[in-house]
């Protein structure tokens, strides 16, 4: 008979906790308690490294506190060490005794049980936030003194300031209503409208298919080109909000997006986003060569607005082209969107001329230890490389579908609007 | 019971440069007792050794919960005015000091080679510095960068005091110092390039009650001086100050602030400028901590708006501003001013500074914020609890007993405390140790 192995490994005596996201957590997001640093207050005088050291050691020694304020003389500038209880922290993976742990209330605490203060912790932090104590030896990191964190209490000019993040994420709940209800008016109740829409003077249509209808009938209709104008100007004033806010399709992903979270992935040969262009252009093309709007037959949101009611929506077969393209959702969020869209690469060209850009790394930002602006970004143009290298990434416009999910989830208001002339602002956080 | 006996190591670094030696003894409760630290104590030490020796020393207070606790003093007999002096020290060097496990440093003898002090982890080595020979401060802090004992703070003597220039300063990293009494000329006779303190250790005092600080500045934070921060602030309300100012003008300013103080009335400044004796070198942002009133508006009287690359000129040599400022010329260029101050360096012409017995008691660079009996005694306090002076001067509402309860609340201890703080004060005054 085999003997049976019974040595306990890692995973028996400290096994690692599931990451599972609760079910609450889908409508009201998790609050993550950080300290933000502003080093455009910080005079350097070393408040909270006394008072934080006092806790750690009992004793007043700068050196052995878990914040540290860095000077340099030259440039006459100060910078935090501070553990920013990152959502995926580095230093918990490497932990070889897992004696780091992030607790439900998003705190990363070391246990000093555990901790053979190996300093591997120090070196996979970006921030070097976990601080050797050159005295002791011993690992201090922050935990924000379980929520009530006292250097923010003693520094004189308030450069340090406490917040358990954002309870209500207001932009959220607008986009979705938006969405909501332009996906009732265009779908429900005034069918049909997107693709063409005529009331009085007043011309509305869809600039695919008004390309591809110049493009089958050989003619330029002055009224076309100009009701085609609209959806141009609004995403010269204000990029592609119509993707982000309007789009009834896009409503569909982003439901389906929430019903599979987890993702396949696609192989790289698909992944590119000058594909839509030549969707367009094979649309247009096609249209020329067989007289009638070829893609029109089979874009999903002229399909979701033909739909004439809720009795046909389920009867219409047409409406099969809908759960086809909405399952591209399974190998990453709007993959329509990104890589197939015509109407979205018309809107992406016309962005070219945009007046607004988003920028993202104002001086606020902690880019390597955050990076939640990437994660959220449903089109996935927010370079997290660029932000683990302490850098601000460029946001290509003519892909960003405005949906502000970056904006709205920034913790640190880092992400903001501003007009294209506008300086870039972000002044870099180099540490 | 000994009250300060939390808030020191209760140890003395004696070093006797001639000898090579260095050890730690433990300092004397008695006489701690009685002069309660800082300015006091290092003249009763100075008595027990050469009249060349120098004495670092910090307070009861300095690295405390006190506001501004970041002093450490400096007492010599100066070679120019005869007589003893105090030299405020702040930034960091009073807590690094104490943190690195002593509380007073007694340097005696003249080294054989060029030498700088280590201090830390309540140990004191003597290292060699002939490296730094001739370099300027900034240089000086970088090669002491490369060496193997890791510091907090440093202060440092420059090329002007190795010429043997009386007019040098010392400089606290590269911010230069209140030294206008021959500090660093003393130390550069001594072959002692500087002082690296490693501040790795700390030290309990009394943190029952940490908040006290916090106490204390919601008292003065209803006083205007509280808002009016940084150094541009402080130097409009001193006499010819606000030329000074106007001639100060830079492209970025920043307060900052010494150890644990909640009014800073430092500022650092960002300029571009070229050097214009050298057409080929390129435009450079220069940084600039203006720490030093006096001699801001010494200097500023005599060069006006390029003041600030001869400042920058000055603490590269280490050189005090205002003893370059009777020297210089008025109504030349920036070219010639530059050439001087190289010229002062090499040439070492004869110079008075001004400043007169009574001024030089306290290192001379103290601004004049308050005037007559009131300013020294504001200074002596601070120069004996280990407070920054500045501080103390420009908040008179701050008390002895205010400050003396960060020592021991209960009132028979503040009674003797506040006996013993009169008592050094007076003989401080008097300067019955010189």
């Amino acid at each position: 008979m085999a003997e049976q192995d019974f040595s306990l490994n890692l995973d028996d005596l400290r096994p690692r906790p599931a990451e599972k996201k609760r079910f609450s957590e889908y409508f009201m997001p998790r609050r993550h308690s950080f300290i933000i640093f502003h080093p455009d207050r910080c005079t350097g005088c070393g408040a909270c490294e006394m008072i934080c050291s006092t806790r750690n050691t009992e004793k007043v020694a700068p050196v052995s506190a878990s914040v540290k304020v860095v000077r340099d003389e030259k440039e006459g500038k100060n910078f935090s060490i501070l553990c920013q209880h990152c959502r995926k922290p580095l230093c918990l993976p490497a932990c070889p005794t897992r004696a780091i742990e992030k607790g439900d209330d998003g705190i990363v605490r070391i246990d000093k049980l555990f901790c053979t203060e190996c300093g591997l912790c120090t070196m996979a932090c970006p921030a070097a936030a976990p601080i050797k104590d050159p005295g002791s030896q011993e690992i201090h990191k922050c935990d924000l003194c379980e929520g009530d964190p006292l250097c923010v209490k003693q520094c004189p000019e308030n450069a340090l300031t406490f917040t358990r993040g954002k309870a209500v994420r207001w932009i959220k709940g607008l986009r979705w209503t938006s969405q909501l209800m332009s996906f009732l008016l265009l779908v429900m109740v005034f069918i049909g409208t997107f693709c063409y829409f005529r009331t009085g003077n007043v011309n509305f249509a869809c600039p695919t298919g008004t390309l591809q209808n110049i493009a089958s009938s050989g003619t330029i209709v002055l009224v076309g080109v100009s009701s085609a104008l609209a959806l141009l100007i609004l995403t010269v004033l204000a990029g592609r909000l119509f993707c982000g806010w309007v789009c009834p399709f896009g409503f569909v992903l982003d439901v389906v997006d929430k019903i599979t979270p987890k993702k396949i992935g696609w192989p790289s040969f698909l992944k590119s986003r000058m594909t839509k262009y030549g969707v367009l252009a094979g649309a247009v093309g096609g249209s020329y060569a067989l007289g009638f709007q070829v893609f029109c037959t089979v874009c999903p949101i002229g399909t979701l607005c033909r739909a004439y009611g809720v009795q046909s929506f389920f009867r219409s077969a047409e409406l099969a082209i809908v759960p086809a393209l909405a399952s591209l959702e399974i190998g990453e969020r709007r993959s329509w969107c990104r890589y197939f869209c015509p109407v979205g690469a018309v809107l992406g060209l016309t962005a070219l001329l945009r007046m607004i850009k988003i920028v993202i790394g104002a001086k606020r930002c902690k880019k390597f230890s955050c990076i939640q602006c990437a994660e959220v970004c449903p089109v996935g143009i927010i370079d997290a490389d660029k932000l683990r290298e302490g850098l601000s990434p460029k946001i290509p416009m003519t892909e960003c579908i405005m949906c502000m999910r970056c904006i709205d989830r920034c913790p640190y208001d880092a992400a903001k609007i501003r007009f294209r002339w506008q300086k870039a602002t972000p002044g870099e956080v180099r540490i | 019971m000994n009250l300060l006996g939390p808030f020191y190591n209760m140890k003395i670094g004696v070093v006797d440069l001639s000898a090579s030696s260095a050890k730690v003894i433990p300092l004397d409760q008695e006489q701690v007792s009685s002069y309660l630290g800082g300015a006091a104590m290092n003249g009763a030490i100075l008595a027990g050794y050469e009249t060349d020796t120098l004495v670092f020393g910090t307070g009861p207070l300095t690295g405390s919960f006190a506001p501004a606790s970041s002093l450490m003093i400096a007492s010599f007999v100066s070679p120019m005015f005869k007589r003893l002096c105090h030299v405020p020290l702040m930034l960091r060097t009073g807590p690094d000091m104490k943190f690195s496990g002593v509380d007073y440093l007694a340097v005696k003898g003249t080294a054989p080679e060029q030498s700088v002090l280590h201090v830390n982890h309540g140990k004191v080595r003597i290292l060699p510095a002939g490296n730094l020979a001739h370099l300027s401060v900034p240089e000086a802090i970088i090669e002491l960068k490369k060496v193997s004992s890791p510091f907090q703070s440093v202060i440092l003597t420059g090329p002007a005091a190795e010429r043997g220039s009386p007019y040098a300063s010392l400089s606290i990293s590269t911010n230069g110092s209140l030294d206008k009494t021959g500090l660093a000329f003393l130390m550069a006779a001594k072959n002692l390039k500087g002082i690296m303190l490693g501040g790795t250790d700390g030290l309990s005092f009394n943190t029952d009650n940490p908040d006290q600080g916090k106490e204390l500045e919601k008292i003065i934070s209803t006083d205007k001086n509280f808002k009016r921060k940084g150094f541009y602030s402080v130097l409009k309300n001193l006499e010819g100050g606000k030329d000074a100012a106007k001639s100060l003008k830079a492209d970025r300013k920043k307060d900052m602030a010494c150890y644990h103080c909640p009014s800073p009335c430092m500022t650092h400044v960002r300029y571009s400028w070229r050097d214009p004796r050298n057409k080929e070198t390129p435009n450079s942002e220069e940084g600039l901590l203006l720490l030093d009133h006096t001699g801001c508006i010494a200097l500023a009287k005599k060069v006006g708006k390029n003041i600030l690359p001869i400042l920058r000129a000055c603490l590269h040599c280490g050189l005090d501003p205002v003893a370059i400022a009777e020297m210089l010329p008025q109504g030349q260029t920036l070219p010639d001013y530059l050439n001087a101050v190289d010229k002062i360096v090499s040439d070492n012409p004869p110079c008075t500074t001004g400043l007169s017995q009574r001024q030089c008691l306290f290192g001379g660079g103290i601004p004049s914020i308050v005037t007559g009996d009131l300013m020294e005694k504001r200074v002596a306090l601070a120069m004996l609890l280990g407070i920054c002076p500045i501080f103390l001067l420009r908040f008179p509402q701050i008390t002895d007993a205010a400050l003396l309860s960060f020592i021991s609340t209960r009132e028979e201890d503040l009674k003797h405390l506040q006996e013993s703080l009169s008592s050094a004060i007076a003989s401080l005054l008097s300067a019955q140790f010189s």
